[in-house]
């Protein structure tokens, strides 16, 4: 489409490989680097990772991560996957409301969600000390069994939402072929339909992997010493008897190692598996039996109300009386209070880097977006694929990367808040990159042209039809990137310094300083903060959809 | 009234080649139709003209055309503006007064038959209506070309003979040098008055309609532009009247036709399935320029039949019957002879015989 765009998209080209090597690439490659080098930085092979395999206080960690992952990826798939046919396929009552409280419980960090369960169930849990009175005690919600609950808690909603989405693509008449053809309901189901959901399960399953491999609050939270890859990444970075990035670097490698396979595995199975389906009329309601009706509402409803109890738990814990991490019956503001008069630098820099870091990610991801839909070339394939790194690569290791790289000349930005707002940005960037690509795999490219051959220039074109074209994309990529921003915790952890503590820092050392009730306060606002523009987007996408969009 | 004059075109894409060398003479206020099968290039070629596409070599005359209108396959309506945003969008962006704008997007309203609809959002209208608004969003500006891509194939049967009718006698009434592509030899052959067809990246014959029906310069043309049935035989010598000749068949069919050749030269002869008439059983009267076979599928359309009948092994041949008799209809199995008139038998250039 003309020549004069070609400066202009050459440069956001250009900058985004800048930014995406600076900021991402070149601190991961730095990381693997390092976890090849010995004492006074000599080049050692093997070393390090000589030493990982043969101590069992290092091997057990990757162990104990693999193990974790894949019982939590099994039981997101179990619980999503039947929860998406029950409520896609059976009748059962409030279905709206079971949808939007799946979606809900998305919206808590993890970290947040450990810690409703040691709030709930812990030594002075709530639940724990009103059993004890009647002489009962449950088993405890410490160690892996707690990580286990609250990964698949968290993380079954991933599962729920791609196969939910992956049935509604899934034509009745396929099945009614398979039905009319002779092949029983349960072969149909194998036959004709897993085929067809299945990249999407894989999907589905990928994300809880890599999600639960990368978690760092959790296991931190309820697993009392429980040794996952990055709480020991952590440990060995951040130690008060003096850190060894070295050995830090070896985790970081093998974490990014496992979740970069784990990947391009799901991607190479998805590609050869995709179908393209059309559908015009989507699977129907069956009818079903008065017995597996009733189980499957008690499922759906219990599941549900399991995923609604960490963000119920510290929205009324915040409410109530405390003293260190005991909570009392009635109701109080003290813990609002105590967070506005002691803490409220950190919610200042949790609104203000986040919401500079979702600006940044918009305007790049708008742009990098067009550039990947509209002019696929090799280059650009490289450079989505080096943006989408950022979604495998867990937040600790991001922010190992970014302290060894900026924390020397010629830049040094350890000790700023730019090194968090860096993180923010390039570990959030891929949510607009692909709301936006997405949308504009839709939009037809003839659109543009026609606007161009009615006289209007290519780049004003792009603000005046794509743009608004693209602006439910732009709105939805936006509420994601700041809802797992504003509760990042991975990388804050190791980049805040002094004032530039973030609320979900604080929340995280008020836990561990026993301080339960601001601790819930401070959650309260952030699963609210989350909340708000997810909210609000829905609201606005709604209306529009209402208009004929 | 533009004239429009493409010389020489040459387009790849990556190792493939497009278009190999395209040369066209586009006449003032002519309605000129590019057809062919999907992939012949037509679509590349009307995208370079837009100036969408920068072509490898060859020129476009005038190089850059301002004024183009373009109404492309699947509407390129834009979703967020209502019906008269649509129309006036290129109006603003050549900065036309505000009060001109409205009067000239009423009046393009009235023409393509949308007034009232002006505040409706694209989704709320039909698909006939949508093209309608593409059409008066091209028109409005006054191209002095106007290019249109398949603007009809996402419309039904009957939308799309309407539109059709709409598009031809806007054309004549403003006077637009107009370039059409479409796949559908039908719809090339109802709106056009000149067409060239396209394979292969190659232009290989422009013509009037009925010149490229009656006269078809090569056997792709023949098949592409309606039916036709080719039948090889050797010029025995000439025939009775000026210019005919005899041609003898190896199975000992002798026919009359009006074409040049020496006796000994192989010959091909094209003849349409409505120039074919058809005579139940065997023994017909006429015994020059027949055919005898076996029907082996009837299809009743109502005003036509088409029948398939099987001369020999290799020799498949279309017969349609128009208006056919009550009583008069030939059955699967059925024995009968075909006949055609000297006239009607169009000499197939480039072509030798059975392969």
């Amino acid at each position: 489409m003309g020549r004069k765009r070609r400066d202009f998209w050459w440069s956001v080209t250009l900058l985004a490989f800048l930014t995406v090597l600076l900021f991402l690439v070149y601190p991961l490659a730095t990381v693997l680097v390092t976890s090849f080098t010995g004492e006074e930085k000599r080049f050692v092979l093997a070393e390090n990772y000589h030493r990982f395999f043969t101590h069992r206080y290092y091997y057990s960690s990757v162990v104990n991560s693999l193990y974790l992952s894949a019982l939590a990826t099994l039981g997101a798939l179990l619980v999503g996957t039947t929860l998406a046919f029950a409520v896609a396929r059976y009748p059962l009552p409030g279905k709206t409301f079971l949808r939007t409280a799946a979606n809900l419980a998305l919206l808590s960090p993890p970290f947040i969600g450990a810690y409703s369960w040691v709030v709930l169930f812990g030594r002075m849990g709530l639940a724990n000390r009103a059993l004890s009175a009647f002489g009962w005690s449950l088993p405890t919600i410490y160690g892996w069994r707690g990580i286990l609950l609250v990964f698949v808690v968290q993380y079954f909603p991933f599962v729920f939402l791609l196969v939910s989405a992956a049935l509604r693509s899934v034509d009745q008449s396929v099945e009614d072929a398979a039905l009319s053809l002779g092949s029983p309901p349960r072969r149909t189901f194998r036959t004709a339909i897993l085929p067809v959901i299945a990249p999407s399960l894989t999907a589905g399953a990928l994300l809880v992997f890599m999600a639960t491999m990368a978690d760092f609050g959790t296991p931190m939270i309820i697993g009392e010493g429980l040794r996952t890859l990055p709480t020991l990444m952590y440990g060995e970075f951040i130690n008060e008897l003096g850190g060894n990035p070295a050995m830090a670097s070896t985790l970081g490698s093998l974490l990014i190692l496992v979740n970069t396979a784990a990947l391009m595995a799901q991607r190479y199975y998805a590609f050869r598996k995709a179908y393209n389906v059309v559908c015009i009329q989507p699977l129907t309601v069956r009818r079903t039996s008065a017995r597996r009706r009733l189980a499957l509402t008690v499922f759906a409803y219990g599941v549900v109300c399991v995923a609604l109890i960490p963000s119920t738990t510290i929205l009324i814990s915040s409410f109530m009386p405390t003293r260190g991490p005991v909570m009392y019956a009635g109701w109080s503001l003290q813990s609002y209070q105590s967070i506005f008069h002691l803490i409220p630098r950190a919610i200042a820099n949790t609104f203000i880097l986040t919401a500079l870091a979702v600006v940044l990610d918009v305007l790049l991801g708008v742009l990098v977006a067009y550039l990947l839909a509209r002019r696929r070339s090799r280059v650009h394939a490289l450079l989505d694929a080096s943006i989408m790194l950022a979604y495998a690569i867990p937040g600790t290791v991001v922010g190992v990367g970014l302290i060894v790289v900026y924390n020397r000349p010629p830049i040094i930005l350890t000790g700023t808040w730019i090194i968090l707002l860096v993180s923010y940005f390039i570990r959030h960037l891929p949510y607009p990159v692909r709301s936006c690509t997405a949308m504009l795999q839709q939009i037809d490219i003839r659109v543009e042209e026609a606007s161009v051959s009615l006289g209007v220039p290519p780049f004003r074109t792009f603000l005046k039809v794509t743009i608004p074209l693209m602006f439910p994309a732009i709105l939805s990529g936006a509420a994601l990137a700041w809802m797992t921003t504003i509760g990042e915790l991975s990388s804050s952890i190791l980049l805040y310094s002094g004032p530039w503590a973030t609320m979900s820092v604080a929340i995280f050392t008020e836990v561990f300083s026993n301080h339960f009730g601001t601790a819930s306060a401070l959650a309260s606002i952030l699963i609210v903060a989350a909340f708000v523009p997810l909210f609000l987007t829905y609201r606005v996408l709604g209306e529009r959809a209402a208009l004929g969009m | 009234m533009t004239r429009v004059r493409v010389e020489g075109i040459v387009k790849r894409f990556g190792d493939t080649p497009a278009i190999e060398g395209v040369s066209l003479d586009v006449r003032p206020g002519e309605f000129f139709t590019l057809v062919g099968p999907s992939g012949c290039g037509k679509t590349t070629l009307l995208r370079i003209i837009a100036g969408l596409l920068d072509q490898d070599a060859g020129r476009v005359v005038p190089s850059y055309l301002r004024n183009i209108g373009v109404v492309f396959q699947n509407y390129a309506i834009f979703p967020h503006l209502t019906v008269g945003e649509n129309i006036a969008y290129g109006l603003k962006a050549r900065r036309v007064p505000p009060d001109r704008i409205a009067t000239k997007v009423a009046e393009a309203a009235r023409l393509v038959q949308l007034e009232g609809l002006l505040d409706r959002m694209p989704a709320q209208l039909s698909g006939g209506q949508q093209q309608r608004v593409v059409l008066a969003r091209a028109l409005v500006i006054e191209p002095r070309l106007l290019l249109m891509d398949e603007p009809l194939s996402n419309l039904d049967a009957k939308l799309r003979v309407q539109i059709r009718s709409l598009i031809r006698a806007l054309q004549r009434t403003l006077r637009i040098t107009t370039i059409y592509v479409t796949h559908d030899q039908e719809e090339a052959l109802a709106i056009s008055d000149t067409i060239a067809v396209m394979d292969r990246g190659r232009i290989l014959q422009v013509g009037k309609p009925w010149e490229l029906y009656l006269r078809p310069g090569t056997r792709f043309v023949a098949d592409f532009i309606g039916t036709m049935n080719v039948l090889h035989g050797k010029v025995e010598g000439p025939g009775p009247g000026p210019g005919a000749l005899t041609v003898v068949t190896d199975f000992g069919e002798r026919w009359q036709v009006q074409a040049a050749g020496s006796p000994g030269q192989p010959i091909s002869l094209g003849i349409r399935p409505e120039s074919l008439q058809l005579v139940p059983g065997t023994n017909a009267v006429e015994a020059w320029n027949s055919l005898k076979g076996t029907v082996t599928e009837v299809v009743y359309l109502g005003a036509v039949v088409r029948y398939q009948v099987k001369v020999r092994e290799d020799l498949l041949v279309t017969a349609e019957i128009h208006n056919p008799d009550f009583g008069a209809i030939c059955g699967v199995g059925d024995r009968l002879t075909l006949w055609f008139a000297a006239a009607r038998a169009i000499p197939m250039p480039g072509e030798t015989g059975p392969a």
